[in-house]
């Protein structure tokens, strides 16, 4: 947890020193359990800011629609700095606009867990170390942090900013983080038919809002490809067919692109699972060609470079 | 019409008899919380629950994808429709409020919409008064009620442990006229409870003259501030019980013609032939989404176009409140008021 | 349960150099076969195969040059980077991974694409028919949460 008055002062410092136009982050929202973005764009305004478990959104997801020249200073978790790497080899986002403010995370709180967990109204939620303290209507919980986190933190990999201009607070040791997602191993731990049955009955569940889609850094096409009438490429129905085209090409687009940060997840008003998919792929091209997503300021997506001496499946 | 009782430990036989009568659907448990299912066993219902579905009930009458006609050599064929009456049972009533106002627009006279016609015909709905608001509900704000009749046939009501219910229509009184006569006192502690619900919710703004409001900063940079951090995603709208736009395609490969839900929050929703989009950008987008709901609804028949069930407001993935939209809009109308 | 399985071919126009197999494979597919023919490897996007399981192929087989000798010097090597990764994701979602098969095409193997097709029905033949990822044919007439398309 990044200290809150240091980080503030920090985005008032670089705000009146006009090293940048305007500071994104999050402020409380409208109920206890969620934050909400939000564009500082006056020093006076950092004392909005907050730093707690509920940011659930990537913020690098809405840096594509800023105008081009602006100068934004972003305060980025593990997953936000690897999104706007990633942008960046992408030739989406043009680092030198950019003053990322690095805090350190814990986690992001899977605000319907947390209310499942409880069950009840949420009046308001405290973060005391390793637990949560609830406040219901007539009765206060304490909760294990680690029982309500988001699954794509629980099985995060690199929770620490990289390549950050400033890092407010200290970075805590970290010690097992899983280096495989743990849901794509038990996924494939089941034969096929039932892991067709579990991706259908996930997929069944969309209603095509694209929550996933605009939730995600990565997702930045002008035009995708749901949208696109001449030609058509899936059906336009939420039918089988319209719902599990959607789910197999976003997760394939993905590929070796996907900084699985889970936002897509929880965006999903229907609670859909994606980042099994997803965590495959990218599991799959650090197999076949050592390419990990944010790594690096150099490397190119796995599906932008290629070789005469990819492994392959093709016969020869 | 008469109130009728019925022992909440008795109801679970009484639904057994509808079910074979009605497909009888209502909320049960799901992998996302709470949705409606077509249940085969009372024990499947949740009634009561704390919370309401993620997915609006609205989809029973406007499905999201419907298909309005089938071509095979040439021919044209008009789909079948299920004919088995449904039972909506436990709908809250912000939601039979949204059917109601959705009538306006499906059943408007000469232009009916026969798909909804017929679904709407073909059911009956059974509304579950609210006693616990949520911290998300703002049924009040918008003209509507936790115990509000319209767009059900019955209305059902929970006192400690029997179930009293109030039939609206002919068709609702036919269901239940079996039922045991609630005796005075009943009657007494259900209307106390009615009161006593709609003074305890909290306003979440005042909607006097909203309209009027909303009008004075049509062209305002307020709405871009609003959007600033929008995603431009569908869930707002495609959650909403009273959003109602679709969008007509032909799905060539299977030779049919569907209706599909769209929403104005999509870019390509009011994207033309040409290129030109009159929405250019979240701002607009969203400034449609709010206006038509605050504004345009009470243009065309003087109700507002939100029930205030709050599955915006609770699913919004970056937490944009339309109560807070609202609140911030009078308060900047107002002060542009008094700068004139 | 159909005698022949049914599947795309998908080919690169360039991969057959003899002028007769070229011939053969544009007017003598057996015709359980459909020849989907593109002008590289690299044109096969990802969402053409899963356009072929979704509308009722039980198998799609891909034909392109080998590696060093493809017309646009590099297509075929970005399709297969793809190909292979989108073959490989079908399967983790629960396909049978026999039913995606690449051939890579020597201009020297004459005759080669008839064999490769009759290999790859068989193959499929002793799978059975495929019923994942096909977008079965409307029942209903209403499609979402509240109704089944």
């Amino acid at each position: 947890m990044a200290n809150i008055d240091a980080l503030r002062q920090e985005v008032s410092r670089v705000l009146s020193e006009k090293i940048v136009d305007v500071v994104l982050g999050f402020e409380a929202g409208s109920l206890p359990t969620r934050n909400q973005p939000v564009f500082i764009h006056k020093a006076k305004e950092s004392k909005r800011l907050v730093d707690n478990g509920f940011g659930s959104n990537n913020l690098a997801a809405l840096l594509a629609q800023r105008p081009k020249d602006e100068k934004i200073g972003v305060i980025c978790r593990g997953c936000e700095s690897r999104a706007i790497r990633a942008l960046t080899v992408e030739q989406q986002l043009n680092r030198e606009n950019l003053y990322l403010i690095g805090v350190p995370c814990r986690g992001i709180i899977d605000w319907r867990a947390l209310e499942r967990a409880v069950d009840g109204e949420i009046l308001a939620v405290a973060e005391d170390g390793e637990d949560l303290l609830v406040t219901l209507k007539d009765d206060e919980k304490k909760l294990a942090r680690a029982e309500v986190l988001h699954s794509a933190c629980r099985n995060c990999r690199q929770p620490d900013p990289v390549g950050t201009d400033v890092l407010i607070g200290e970075l805590p040791a970290r010690e097992g983080l899983a280096q495989r997602s743990p849901d794509v191993a038990a996924f494939l731990g089941k034969d096929a038919d039932a892991r067709y049955a579990i991706f259908s009955e996930e997929a069944e569940r969309c209603i095509r809002c694209y929550a996933c889609r605009e939730a995600c850094p990565m997702c930045y096409c002008t035009e995708c490809f749901v949208d696109h009438i001449t030609p058509r490429w899936s059906e336009s129905m939420v039918s089988k067919g319209g719902t599990q085209a959607w789910h197999i090409i976003r997760a394939f687009h993905q590929t070796g692109r996907c900084v699985s940060c889970g936002a897509c997840e929880r965006a999903c008003p229907m609670e859909i699972k994606m980042e099994y998919i997803t965590d495959r792929l990218n599991e799959d091209m650090q197999d076949m060609y050592g390419f990990e997503v944010g790594a690096n300021d150099s490397d190119q997506p796995p599906f932008a470079a290629f070789s005469l001496d990819d492994r392959n499946r093709f016969k020869e | 019409m008469s109130y009728k009782t019925t022992p909440v430990n008795q109801f679970p036989k009484l639904v057994s008899q509808w079910i074979k009568k009605y497909d009888v659907t209502a909320p049960a448990e799901a992998k996302n919380g709470l949705e409606y299912k077509t249940i085969g066993d009372p024990a499947e219902m949740m009634l009561n629950n704390r919370v309401n579905t993620t997915y609006a009930p609205k989809a029973f009458f406007l499905p999201q994808s419907e298909k309005l006609f089938t071509v095979e050599h040439g021919r044209f064929q008009a789909p079948e429709l299920k004919t088995k009456p449904r039972l909506l049972l436990g709908v809250r009533p912000c939601d039979t409020r949204a059917f109601w106002l959705l009538d306006t627009v499906f059943l408007a006279k000469g232009e009916e919409d026969a798909y909804w016609q017929r679904r709407r015909a073909d059911s009956l709905v059974i509304s579950f008064g609210c006693d616990t608001p949520c911290a998300s509900c703002f049924c009040t704000s918008v003209g509507g009620e936790p115990f509000g009749r319209e767009g059900s046939d019955i209305q059902m009501t929970q006192l400690e442990d029997v179930y009293v219910f109030e039939a609206f229509t002919e068709k609702g009184s036919a269901l239940i006229n079996k039922l045991p006569e609630a005796d005075a006192a009943t009657v007494k502690k259900v209307k106390a409870l009615q009161k006593t619900s709609a003074a305890e919710m909290p306003k979440a703004f005042d909607n006097t003259n909203l309209r009027d409001h909303l009008y004075a900063l049509f062209e305002d940079d307020f709405w871009k501030e609003v959007a600033e951090t929008c995603l431009g995603c569908g869930v707002c709208t495609y959650l909403c019980p009273t959003c109602y736009c679709f969008d007509i395609v032909d799905e060539v490969q299977r030779g049919e013609r569907v209706r599909n839900w769209d929403t104005c929050m999509f870019r390509v929703y009011s994207q033309e032939a040409s290129g030109h989009n009159p929405r250019p950008n979240k701002a607009a987008r969203t400034r449609q989404r709010v206006m038509h709901k605050y504004a345009y609804w009470i243009d065309s028949i003087n109700e507002f176009g939100c029930t205030g069930c709050g599955r915006c407001v609770v699913n919004c993935p970056v937490n944009i409140d339309i109560r807070e939209i609202v609140s911030a809009a009078q308060a900047r109308s107002a002060k542009m008021e008094a700068a004139k | 349960m159909s005698a022949k399985p049914h599947f795309f071919l998908f080919q690169c126009q360039y991969c057959l150099a003899a002028s007769d197999d070229q011939h053969w494979v544009e007017n003598d597919l057996p015709k359980n076969v459909k020849l989907i023919k593109t002008p590289c490897t690299g044109r096969i996007s990802p969402m053409f195969v899963l356009n072929a399981f979704q509308s009722g192929a039980d198998g799609v087989l891909i034909s392109g040059c080998m590696p060093e000798k493809c017309h646009y010097i590099k297509g075929n090597l970005g399709a297969r980077r793809q190909l292979d990764e989108f073959a490989r994701l079908l399967a983790y979602l629960g396909m049978q991974p026999e039913r995606v098969r690449f051939v890579w095409m020597n201009v020297s193997e004459r005759g080669r694409i008839q064999q490769e097709v009759v290999d790859f029905e068989a193959q499929l033949a002793a799978l059975g028919p495929s019923e994942k990822f096909a977008a079965i044919s409307a029942s209903g007439n209403a499609g979402g949460r509240y109704g089944q398309y």
